[in-house]
């Protein structure tokens, strides 16, 4: 059968120009974020004026009441933009390479802080903030310096923590926490048998943030760190605690104390539900804040009140609490610094960082906080009555909490970053041995620094 | 004014905001990306300089790089195969009248109408290793033995089932499409079809296929795009892990993780021009063949 010609024949001209139309939307909506002419300005077209501050952090809100009150009393008004963690980074990277308002107090990752000295995005906070003064009250003030200059204040204290259940080591007879990895790899063999569990350990291994500072915090258990004061590689050697670290952590997987699944697990999340339904019982590099946060939560745990913080079991014995605190700053192209820097005064307050953890009960808690910045405030929680194992988060803070680099994050930071999680990633699936992600690793690592 | 000047003008006013908004949001970004892919762009190695093409050399001497074009070629070729071969099987069977046609066709749309992420989210729990649907359906069925970690071990079933989710995305515009011109053909076609005897294959083979093949040209080229394009399924199902990673997620990594934002230009570049010439390639293929047909 044949077809007439006039149903067959459609003009090529605009179909090509609809498809060239099509890529061209298509593309530029794709690929729009990447133009340093991208705006970012979400807070900025939300009634900003002389007293309104736009503060954008990856934390929901404190509750309205609180920030009214605060509104009352300074005449700022606060538009809080919640924003995820991974997104913010973008937007302020996006926002301050076009040179464009993005916020007017936004957050200030300790990863990022050499990034944001050297690029010269966030305002030095000394001439609002007495570092001689915060320093003794905030553990982890340090970690926000370079050179002298302050580019945020910590408004959290998130460090490394292992989390056990006591319940399931109980089953198992074990009564006393491990102070050592080989002692935790042969209690959760136990816990194991006697609890039916395939695979009693959580460790993030999937390519996220969450698995290079487990591994900055199993290097600092064996025993040392990953980069020199001056970011040369020290992990090469099959004798370093950097490369028994990412060994430990390859053959914990490859001997199947670690659940299959975590190569893909990259959200924290999916990470610690593994606990929270008692998948597994016990988390290596957990966050400080999770037994109160997720962990002793009825509604979504089955856990509560069997959890516990250890110190991370080292070689030989407890090991340091690696710290990577959450800070906040003032963007270079804020358009109230003034009433940023009093907004941030209030926010890390003593006491309403006490108030974000617990202090006056559930209602005023801000969600997924961890633990407050201030050591005032751990004593004005353990006096409240210990919300939280406050008193024992806070004498691991300030006994055993260090930086990740002793100088603080190199500027190549992120890059250095996604190294170390795509190639432990690599040697977890076996894809890679581990000395040949060591190399790879302390390669980028030279060419990073080559490249200033 | 003159009427018939007025006349001549009117079509230029009307389309002229369409021109301003398509050239404020793609025209003047393409040439800007253009220019400064030229350029290195460094926040961290300043000051900005021209380089040539200095950012392809290095992007090339990147193997995740490699990796993430061949992945990418690899979603294209599942997208645009399977959601055009779909979408074809979805508007031929709702073409026909039947009950609960408008909620069928309804629920076909919807994983078009979710945002990518939404949907990527839903599949990262489907695909969970641990408690994951498909785990629990296949282990149920007997059909495996144990749990099974699905995604991040194997780079061709990462890459299959990342691109699966991004094929239940975008089969549905296929479809509609497809479904759009499938009732446009006249039907006097058919009728005069089954008085000369043919069968439904023949019908669907001789009248409705060639007829539609420039709406399937349409469809294929919006799945290349989308496909080439892809970006959320892959990062929220396998992170940044170059295993099942894309051009557009290296485009991410490269300008807003390691600040490189003349190589992220230099990519969106790659990524604009390969997919200008892959779609007019595969528009005219399919040109081409309607016309012989005939």
């Amino acid at each position: 059968m044949k077809i007439p010609r006039s149903h067959m024949r459609r003009p090529l001209a605009p179909a090509l120009a609809l498809t060239a139309a099509i890529v061209l939307v298509g593309t530029a909506c794709s690929s729009g974020g990447s133009g340093t002419g991208t705006s970012t300005g979400q807070g900025a077209s939300q009634g900003t004026g002389p007293s309104t501050i736009t503060v954008a952090v990856a934390y929901p809100a404190p509750p309205a009441a609180m920030l009214d009150q605060f509104t009352k009393q300074t005449g700022i008004k606060v538009n809080w933009v919640n924003i995820g963690w991974d997104d913010l980074q973008t937007k302020i990277a996006a926002a301050m390479t076009s040179n464009a308002y993005f916020a007017d107090a936004t957050d200030v990752d300790w990863s990022k802080v050499g990034e944001y000295y050297k690029t010269g995005w966030f305002l030095p906070l000394n001439k609002w903030f007495s570092v001689s003064s915060l320093r003794p009250d905030m553990p982890q003030l340090g970690t926000f310096i370079v050179n002298n200059e302050l580019i945020g204040v910590p408004f959290d204290s998130s460090f490394m923590v292992t989390t056990i259940n006591t319940k399931d080591f109980e089953k198992a007879g074990i009564s006393t926490a491990p102070t050592t990895l080989g002692n935790f790899s042969a209690d959760l063999k136990k816990v194991a048998t006697a609890t039916g569990m395939s695979n009693p350990l959580d460790i993030q291994l999937a390519t996220a943030e969450g698995l290079s500072t487990c591994w900055y915090q199993m290097t600092a258990a064996f025993g040392g760190q990953v980069l020199s004061a001056q970011y040369a590689p020290e992990f090469t050697s099959p004798s370093s605690p950097g490369y028994q670290a990412m060994n430990w952590m390859v053959n914990a997987y490859k001997n199947s104390l670690v659940p299959k699944g975590n190569i893909n697990v990259t959200d924290y999340d999916g990470f610690t539900t593994e606990m929270a339904k008692n998948r597994v019982a016990g988390v290596l590099c957990d966050y400080s804040g999770s037994v109160a946060s997720i962990y002793n939560v009825a509604s979504s745990s089955s856990v509560v009140n069997q959890t516990e913080y250890v110190q991370t079991p080292g070689a030989t014995g407890p090991g340091p609490a690696v710290a990577n605190p959450d800070g906040i700053g003032i963007p270079k192209n804020a358009r109230n610094p003034q009433a940023a820097a009093k907004f941030i005064q209030w926010f890390t307050n003593t006491e309403n960082q006490a108030i974000w953890a617990g202090l006056k009960g559930q209602t005023d808690v801000v969600p997924t906080f961890p633990l407050p910045a201030r050591l005032s405030s751990f004593a004005l929680l353990s006096k409240a009555g210990d919300i939280g194992q406050a008193s024992q988060l806070a004498a691991i803070l300030s006994a055993h909490a260090q930086p990740p680099f002793p100088n603080g994050a190199p500027p190549w930071y992120t890059q250095f970053s996604n190294a170390v999680q795509t190639n432990i990633h690599q040697a977890a699936i076996g894809a890679e041995t581990v000395q040949q992600a060591v190399n790879n690793i302390a390669s980028e690592v030279q060419q990073l620094k080559a490249s200033g | 004014m003159n009427p018939t000047l007025g006349r001549r003008l009117l079509p230029y006013i009307l389309i002229s905001p369409l021109v301003v908004f398509i050239g404020a949001l793609s025209f003047v970004p393409t040439v800007d990306t253009t220019v400064e892919a030229f350029f290195q762009v460094m926040p961290l190695n300043p000051p900005t300089r021209f380089t040539g093409f200095g950012n392809f050399r290095r992007l090339f001497a990147n193997p995740v790089f490699v990796t993430s074009w061949v992945n990418t070629v690899v979603y294209a070729a599942i997208g645009v195969v399977l959601s055009v071969v779909i979408g074809i099987v979805i508007a031929t069977s709702l073409k026909r009248g039947f009950r609960f046609r408008g909620v069928v066709l309804a629920l076909v749309v919807l994983p078009w109408a979710l945002p990518a992420v939404v949907e990527a989210v839903i599949w990262n729990w489907i695909y969970d290793p641990n408690f994951g649907v498909l785990n629990s359906a296949l282990h149920s069925a007997h059909v495996i033995g144990g749990y099974h970690v699905w995604l991040g071990l194997n780079r061709w079933l990462t890459v299959t089932l990342i691109e699966i989710v991004q094929v239940w995305q975008i089969t549905p515009l296929s479809a509609l499409i497809i479904l759009a011109a499938l009732q446009a053909i006249p039907p006097t076609l058919y009728e005069a079809a089954r008085v000369d005897g043919a069968s439904s294959w023949q019908s669907f083979r001789r009248i409705s296929l060639p007829m539609l093949r420039p709406a399937i040209a349409v469809a294929a080229v919006q799945a290349l795009v989308l496909s080439l394009n892809i970006f959320d399924q892959a990062y929220i199902l396998n992170g940044i892990a170059p295993l099942g990673s894309s051009v557009m997620l290296q485009t991410y990594v490269t300008t807003f993780q390691n600040l490189d934002f003349g190589g992220g230009y230099a990519l969106s570049l790659m990524v604009t021009v390969a997919t200008a010439l892959l779609s007019m390639a595969l528009l005219a293929l399919l040109y081409r063949r309607t016309e012989a047909a005939a």
